[in-house]
């Protein structure tokens, strides 16, 4: 596995034709756009910006990127990028566990799929070839027993499955491709896009490949750095030690609540009050947990596998109650049943729904029937447990509520005459950070090229006093940089590609310091944030050519309108108007547009 | 004045809360000492070299990180809700 000869085995496959053909990616493109996010971002403009996204005629990309599947610690993830059925933006999600690496160690940097396939196929890899078979049998089936079928007839040795269920078979908007270890991408959709080119699964197998670099010893010593930071004991990665490593992501819970940041009720107000902790990962850790696995070269090992002991879900043995599931589908409907948000998740993870999306569908619903305006008949009520387990079936299989829900909570509410009971941006659902108490996440909600999303720039990390940068959560001024500069280092990471947690102990220097070696090219941090600044404009451009235009970057009234109540948010609204005006300055945009001669700055044109 | 610990500094208190008696005007600094001297253990994650509040601890006063209030000296009220937490984020 030559590290620097990344882009060169990127698989076109053609699904109406059921052929595939290794085309390496062009030079300057690789350069530019690094691998998996920026990489695959370039792939799906050169498609074309106005393809509707539910058609065979969107492309959808699966992307490693030049570290994927090293021997870089955090390296076990890739990319899904194409043009999302939820917002019409470009949108990629980003996967764990260890079908990136097995993918790679398989001989493929990427896989490019076109067209539509005539009946339901699966793409088989193995030693860098590819050969599509017949999915019939699984067709129609949730991922866990897809998962299965595979393992039994290919056995589960060196074996990943990545398998869209019902709801990506149905055309659910926010249908979401999960793996054998229950990791999804989660976002945007792109499972939709599989249903809709009746591709079921890629199932790969492969064993473990060393990576072959430049300089072995500088290599060696370049990830040496890196894993001291991240085991450092004062970092939240620190294996065993650090809260993120011994909690998982659900160590924020009680955070958000005791800051008046945590959504609830549709985001109504801002703290759950006692039922935050009834959900969070200290409770799980206390009661739940039974086991936790790694990605890929991953020392934090922030999943939680959690088994349910008691109540109608006992046994249920599932991967992991993650912070932002159990926001959407806890706090967020007003539900403090833990074993209840775990069965929901599990749930996802077997029909293919992202459960942020799902969350905030069931939350927007809960509000339209408080207000009278839900359908006689169809409503759904806080925290009713039992019947939103019953609808998430329906979701996915479009039955009754469930189809209209199936097309996300914008969508649906602006069905029902009532848009503002939405909590979206460019129809994307927002995740689990209240805009009027952490001010930063708000505005990268707002500017999310993918709509809605709290990794695009995850500010919390200043907000939140866990990286040695100072920014009071509740001050707006200074957050246009701020945000920018996380979203550029983040896009660089998310094209590594590297695991989102590793900025919490690494930056610029070793993303630098780790390129740079991988690939024997001089690179760097200053190259870094250049590239990454280039891939979120390049997404921009997108956008901007998608129809997205003035006005596109904005967030629910309720957030800019409606004041918080709760302790340390208290009296605060979004100040959006004047963050934006920042963030644009800082950008060089145009009311979110860029201009040509950015564009040609960047070498974007 | 009741205290409450989150995430990796529960297992060193050994609850989730805590009922500390504080003379009356007392601030952060006054209690961060008395919870220092009651758990000799927390007193590592507590305080830097220099004896100043540490980066691996964030004390919330009234749901307010106490850096953006009156740091160590910010003065506690009778039933203020304090929160004591390690860094803490995911995603």
């Amino acid at each position: 596995m030559r590290l620097r000869s990344f882009g060169e085995r990127i698989a076109h496959i053609d699904l109406a034709k059921g052929s595939w053909q290794m085309k390496p990616a062009p030079r300057d493109w690789v350069e530019k756009y690094i691998g998996a996010r920026g990489l695959g971002v370039r792939y799906v403009l050169e498609n074309g910006p106005e393809v509707e996204p539910l058609s065979p005629e969107n492309l959808l990309c699966f992307m490693n990127g030049p570290l994927s599947g090293s021997e870089a610690s955090m390296s076990g993830r890739w990319a899904c990028v194409t043009k999302s059925p939820l917002t019409g933006t470009v949108t990629d999600s980003h996967q764990g566990g260890w079908t990136a690496a097995r993918v790679r160690w398989a001989g493929f940097d990427g896989l490019v799929f076109e067209g539509g396939a005539e009946r339901p196929v699966y793409a088989f890899l193995e030693d860098g070839e590819i050969s599509l078979r017949d999915a019939s049998e699984v067709w129609g089936k949730g991922i866990h027993e897809t998962v299965a079928f595979f393992q039994e007839r290919y056995g589960k040795k060196n074996l990943s499955v990545n398998a869209i269920g019902p709801a990506g078979e149905n055309g659910v908007r926010f249908a979401a491709w999960v793996n054998e270890d229950d990791r999804a991408f989660g976002r945007g959709g792109t499972a939709a896009v599989g249903g809709v080119k009746n591709l079921k699964a890629i199932v790969v197998r492969a064993g473990t490949r060393k990576s072959e670099v430049p300089d072995r010893d500088a290599w060696k010593a370049v990830r040496r750095v890196a894993l001291d930071a991240i085991r450092d004991e004062a970092n939240i990665t620190s294996p065993r030690k650090g809260g993120l490593s011994v909690y998982g992501t659900n160590v924020l819970m009680n955070i958000t609540n005791a800051i008046g940041a945590l959504g609830t009720r549709n985001s109504q107000t801002t703290a759950f009050g006692a039922g935050a902790e009834k959900i969070s990962g200290e409770y799980v850790h206390e009661h739940l947990l039974v086991e936790d696995p790694t990605c890929h070269a991953c020392p934090v090992a922030c999943k939680k596998e959690v088994e349910i002991k008691e109540g109608p879900w006992a046994g249920l043995h599932m991967e992991s109650v993650e912070y932002e599931p159990a926001w959407s589908l806890g706090a967020n409907c007003d539900n403090d049943d833990v074993a209840a948000v775990a069965k929901l998740i599990d749930q996802s993870n077997d029909l293919g729904l992202d459960p942020i999306e799902l969350g905030n569908a069931f939350s927007m619903w809960m509000e339209a029937t408080e207000q009278g305006w839900a359908p006689q008949g169809q409503g759904l009520d806080w925290g009713d447990t039992a019947a939103m387990v019953a609808l998430t079936e329906d979701i996915a299989r479009r039955h009754g509520a469930g189809d209209a829900l199936a097309e996300g909570p914008a969508r649906a509410a602006e069905a029902l005459g009532h848009s503002e009971i939405a909590m979206a941006v460019k129809g994307q659902a927002v995740p689990a950070y209240d805009p009027r108490g952490l001010k930063g996440m708000g505005l990268g909600y707002a500017t999310s090229n993918r709509g809605a999303c709290h990794l695009r720039a995850y500010v919390a990390a200043a907000e939140l006093g866990v990286v040695p940068i100072e920014a009071d959560p509740l001050a707006w001024r200074g957050k246009g940089e701020l945000v920018k500069t996380f979203q550029d280092l983040h896009a660089f990471s998310d094209s590594l590609d590297l695991c989102k947690f590793s900025a919490f102990a690494e930056g610029a220097p070793e993303y630098a310091q780790q390129y740079a070696t991988a690939m024997g090219i001089d690179f760097g941090p200053d190259d870094v944030m250049l590239a990454g600044e280039r891939i979120y404009n390049l997404e921009r451009y997108f956008n901007n050519r998608a129809g997205f235009g003035p006005g596109s970057d904005t967030l629910p009234a309720r957030f800019t309108e409606e004041a918080s109540t709760q302790a340390g948010s208290k009296g605060h609204v979004s100040e959006l108007g004047p963050m934006l005006g920042e963030y644009y300055a800082a950008r060089g945009w145009k009311e979110g547009v860029v201009p040509d001669l950015k564009l040609k700055d960047l070498g974007i044109l | 004045m009741r205290v409450s610990f989150y995430a990796t500094l529960r297992p060193i208190v050994g609850d989730r809360s805590v009922e500390i008696p504080l003379a009356e005007g007392a601030t952060v600094r006054e209690l961060v000492d008395a919870l220092a001297s009651r758990w000799p253990e927390l007193s590592e994650q507590l305080f830097d070299e220099e004896g100043g509040l540490s980066r691996r601890v964030n004390v919330f006063v009234g749901g307010r990180d106490i850096r953006w209030l009156e740091g160590v000296e910010t003065p506690l009220q009778p039933g203020q809700e304090v929160d004591i937490f390690p860094p803490v984020a995911g995603g």
